[in-house]
């Protein structure tokens, strides 16, 4: 209890300091007035009494001093005054300080943000108990080179017959128009199993999940997420066993997920699941083998189980289930997995790790930097360190001071950089790229904070005391002695700094290349043409319920009304609705073989994704019709010959440049199957079906009208296509349209929901959004990089110019021209940048490659961007140069001379 | 000012504070000073200085406070008084001291 009062009164008097000294002296003041007065009472002369009176008190001075001591803390005001000191010296070079704090802050700020972001998304474990035991199946077929999930009816094997795994959940995606929780929405929903919630271990937040009778009887229940929780039903506590309707169907609701659950972990920030209802396999679903590879499965490792054996467990499920493939379709079906931590986060890995990559080296170079400009510091004060210990002052207290300004340095920039950090973590979690999962994670990491100002720290301290203490073992004399600092020592601490800057240089056009690369490949993604024109399109997706539009024909109907209605709008060019739309379209698609196609052995099968379409569509989007002609009413004719409109590539791949119009193909993996023939009637441009920089697939166009008729036996499958997006063409901007188009909608059907309302230029520009954050986020790092190095380099030039005065004084004495001087000057910076640049071409030739995934039509070792890259860097070092070769040039001898 | 005086021992000057509070009531440092001169008939050399330290440490352990006043004098100057945990310390120091003063009788006493 005591000493804690001592303390405090200690602790407390520290910021009191100045009050509790006047107080102090007022006291002693009285103290030494009264002794006076009663000196004098006794007869003494004023003279005598105050003598006696100081006399009897002893040394004021010491009274204070003891007082003092007893007072504060006094460790602590040592240090104190340490800092005072140094903040002192630091204001007396602003310029150096703000370079260093800055200089530090840029690289523990970003240094942490982006470890703080690659930690959250790449590294720390799935939300899910276990995660490391969570793996991911799959399937493919040996005949094709594209990577599927697994079909229905394999989810039911699996669960069944798989040894390895103490349970599997399957999952596959779904949309529902939700009514009866406020206004009406369309919700991001995942049919999952009943094994799923168990599998990852997850338990919900209220209510239960799923029971397995209720996934096989297709029990209308559903479990919500935590937002739609606190959003649609305010947090009610009492929500368990409302309805709300799914598609117009009424759903219980039994549970709700926490706060932070989500699944699947798919990227970006909109695929977050709204609700999950029971998977419920349909008759057709479950009788789907080989053609609908949509379905994700989940297990968990049986503790004991290596990871071979499982693959020896999977490769055995497998084989039981060959045979079915090889008599439906004749594919060789091979099985596969990985952690579900690894599927996760795999597409996201190159991004980050190449921010990673470019982070570490801007903390590279901050710390080069830092060094830098700590030894161009610690040279100039070797004379003050020497007039300071010649005085007396023991090495011991200058050395403290020394370490105390570094540290100083380093916690003003670590503050800064810590809320920059913040900052950055924060835009972070807002702007990053949806191409990113787990984007709801991100949160700062302080110990990364810590290791991050750790390494700053220490290397304050390394550059800023190591020098120091190094020129005070020398002769204080020498370093004391007049001229001698431009020679010796000076010259290696010079050639130290001088490979410091050419690192830095060297790791600034590493940057400069790379941001280089992504800045062509952002500008050719720009310049692609996506094949159609999106000006002017405004595009909304529609899905009639099947409970309400049960046939094909109520929902024919339904789309002529509304095109009829929506044709009638003013400013409305053309209106068409498809099943797919580009750019953000499905890149599923179906088997096509051409007629007088024979598939040899191990051919790939011959794939176009396909848009059913009514309407206008191609007119409506500006595709240009190459060959032939394009859909029109007689296409749409009860009894009319099946047609189909293909793409130029689809032509050149699967028709092999012969005029494809009047040729006949079948939907499947062969043509003297019962599908029936589709002639082709036209060729189009193809258009982009997902980001500008993706690849562009074969693509196909069919009447929705013959669409059911095309697929023959397997019509079942297709079902009733009431899922459409509408597409508009209109005068002015499409976006004015959208609360007309919402008011037909809803007068044909008040329950209908028109969701992903955008206009087509809104698509296209959000696919751009992630490239267009790498290229800005890669072009920043490579203009700090290069400021960065311009100033080692002007640092290190104005501190030889400085330094040198007296030598260039006697050369321009000798009678050296100014413009010897600078040139001389420039020489050296040239040099330093030309050994800069050929270590960074080193670098990157080596290290450009880790970019390839980014790259969008350049290569990595693009000749024109590393040329551009070397000429910015050597005429900013030119640049850099300059200041400190003009103010060597203009020294005047005499002047310069006299002063030493 | 004879010259058998000898120095005040560590830790007496405290509970010589304390007891001249106690007797004397609210007295500023000047006169705590003089007050301990005139009970040790001057016998104990202290620079009157070394109060200071001394008061400041009680006032940290919350045993005497302070404030500023009015001597009769018209003078202002600081005033110290006893706090309650003070009042009670005197006893244990005294007791304590008596201890140590028994002790060193014992160890003094000629016939020992």
């Amino acid at each position: 209890m005591e000493p804690i009062r001592i303390l405090l009164s200690r602790c407390s008097a520290l910021f009191r300091r100045r009050n509790l000294d006047e107080d102090l002296d007022a006291e002693l003041s009285s103290h030494i007035e009264f002794a006076v007065e009663e000196n004098m009472k006794r007869g003494m002369s004023a003279q005598q009494a105050r003598t006696r009176a100081l006399r009897e008190f002893g040394g004021v001075t010491q009274t204070k001093e003891a007082y003092r001591v007893q007072q504060g803390l006094p460790f602590l005001e040592a240090v104190l005054i340490d800092v005072r000191y140094g903040l002192r010296q630091l204001r007396k070079s602003p310029a150096f300080a703000a370079t260093a704090i800055l200089t530090l802050a840029l690289g523990i700020g970003g240094m942490t943000a982006v470890f703080s972001v690659v930690e959250a998304v790449l590294l720390r474990p799935l939300p899910f108990k276990d995660s490391g035991q969570l793996l991911s199946l799959h399937e493919w077929v040996r005949e094709d080179p594209h990577e599927f999930n697994v079909t229905a009816p394999d989810v039911l094997i699996f669960q069944r017959e798989s040894k390895a795994f103490t349970g599997e959940g399957g999952y596959v995606g779904a949309g529902y128009d939700v009514t009866g929780a406020g206004a009406p929405f369309h919700a991001a929903a995942e049919r999952v199993t009943a094994s799923l919630f168990p599998v990852l271990g997850v338990d919900p937040l209220l209510g239960r999940t799923f029971t397995q009778k209720e996934d096989e009887n297709t029990a209308p229940v559903t479990v919500i997420s935590y937002s739609l929780w606190r959003e649609r039903f305010q947090s009610d506590p009492g929500v368990l066993g409302k309805t709300i309707d799914l598609d117009r169907r009424p759903y219980t609701i039994i549970g709700v997920m926490p706060r932070n659950f989500e699944f699947p972990l798919d990227a970006g920030r909109l695929s977050r699941r709204d609700l999950w209802v029971p998977m419920s396999f349909t008759p057709v679903e479950k009788n789907s083998e080989g053609s609908n590879y949509d379905y994700g499965l989940v297990a968990r490792l049986r503790p004991g189980v290596s990871t071979a054996q499982a693959q020896i467990d999977v490769n055995r499920v497998i084989a039981g289930i060959q045979p079915r493939y090889t008599a439906v379709a004749g594919l060789h079906l091979q099985g596969y997995f990985r952690t579900l931590k690894e599927e996760t986060v795999h597409s996201a890995r190159p991004f980050l790790n190449i921010l990673l990559g470019a982070v570490s080296l801007i903390m590279l170079i901050a710390c080069v930097n830092i060094a830098n400009l700590l030894l161009v510091r610690a040279a100039s004060r070797r004379r003050e360190f020497g007039v300071r210990l010649a005085l007396g002052a023991a090495r011991r207290i200058v050395l403290r001071q020394l370490l105390t300004e570094s540290l100083l340095l380093s916690a003003i920039g670590g503050t800064i950089g810590a809320a920059l950090a913040v900052v950055l973590v924060h835009a972070a979690a807002v702007h990053l790229p949806d191409s990113l999962p787990r984007l709801g994670e991100i949160a700062i990491r302080w110990p990364l904070f810590a290791a991050a100002s750790g390494f700053a720290g220490v290397t304050g301290v390394l550059c800023g005391v190591a020098p120091a203490l190094a020129s005070m073992r020398t002769d204080v004399l020498d370093s004391l002695r007049d001229g001698s600092h431009a020679a010796g020592q000076g010259r290696s601490q010079y050639n130290l700094q001088s490979v410091l800057v050419i690192l830095e240089t060297a790791l600034a056009l590493l940057l400069l290349v790379a941001s280089g690369l992504l800045l062509r490949s952002f500008a050719k993604m720009l310049e692609t043409d996506p094949g159609f024109q999106p000006q002017h399109v405004l595009t909304a997706s529609l899905s009639l319920p099947r409970h309400d539009y049960p046939t094909q024909q109520k929902v024919d109907e339904f789309y002529a009304e509304l095109q009829r209605r929506v044709e009638t709008l003013p400013g409305v060019r053309t209106v068409s609705f498809s099943s797919n739309i580009p750019i953000v379209g499905q890149n599923g698609g179906r088997l096509i073989t051409p007629e007088g196609h024979v598939r040899s052995v191990g051919e790939g099968f011959l794939i176009a994704s396909t848009y059913l379409v009514q309407g206008n569509y191609f007119q409506t989007l500006h595709i240009p019709l190459i060959r032939g002609r394009y859909l029109d009413d007689r296409d749409v004719q009860a009894g009319a010959p099946m047609v189909a409109i293909i793409s130029q590539s689809f032509a050149e791949t699967y028709f092999h440049g012969k005029d494809p119009i009047g040729l006949r193909m079948k939907v499947g993996d062969r043509f003297d199957g019962p599908m029936p023939a589709i002639t082709v009637v036209g060729v189009v441009g193809d258009v982009k079906q997902g980001a500008l920089d993706q690849p562009t697939v074969a693509q196909m166009y069919e009447p929705i009208s013959q669409a059911a008729a095309a697929l023959g036996p397997m019509a079942a499958m297709l079902g009733v296509a009431g899922n459409m997006d509408v597409v508009i063409r209109t005068a002015d901007d499409p976006s004015r349209l959208l609360p007309s188009l919402e008011k037909i909608v809803h007068q044909l059907d008040p329950l209908l929901v028109v969701s992903r309302a955008h206009t087509m230029d809104e698509i296209v520009a959000a696919t751009e959004s992630s490239r267009r954050f790498n290229t800005a986020i890669l072009t920043a790092f490579a203009a700090i990089a290069l400021v960065l190095s311009l100033l080692g380099i002007y640092g290190v030039l104005a501190y030889a110019v400085a330094q040198r005065t007296r030598e260039i004084a006697i050369r321009m004495a000798l009678g050296a021209s100014r413009k010897v001087v600078l040139l001389r000057t420039l020489r050296y910076a040239l040099t330093v940048a030309v050994m800069g640049v050929v270590g960074g071409l080193i670098a990157s030739i080596g290290l450009t490659h880790f970019l390839k995934s980014l790259l969008y039509g350049v290569k990595p070792l693009d000749s024109a961007t590393i040329a551009g890259a070397v000429l910015v860097l050597l005429c900013c070092s030119a640049l850099a140069a300059l200041i400190p070769a003009q103010r060597a040039a203009s020294i005047d001898p005499m002047r310069a001379l006299r002063a030493e | 000012m004879g010259e058998s005086k000898s120095d005040v021992l560590q830790g007496t000057l405290d509970l010589m504070v304390l007891k001249t509070l106690e007797s004397m009531g609210s007295l500023h440092g000047y006169a705590i000073a003089r007050r301990i001169e005139q009970v040790s008939d001057n016998t104990l050399i202290m620079n009157q200085g070394t109060i200071y330290p001394a008061l400041l440490r009680l006032q940290q352990r919350k045993w005497i406070k302070a404030g500023w006043g009015i001597s009769e004098t018209g003078r202002r100057a600081k005033f110290y008084s006893l706090c309650r945990i003070g009042r009670k310390q005197i006893e244990m120091e005294t007791e304590n001291w008596e201890r140590i003063a028994a002790t060193m009788a014992r160890f003094l006493a000629p016939s020992h």
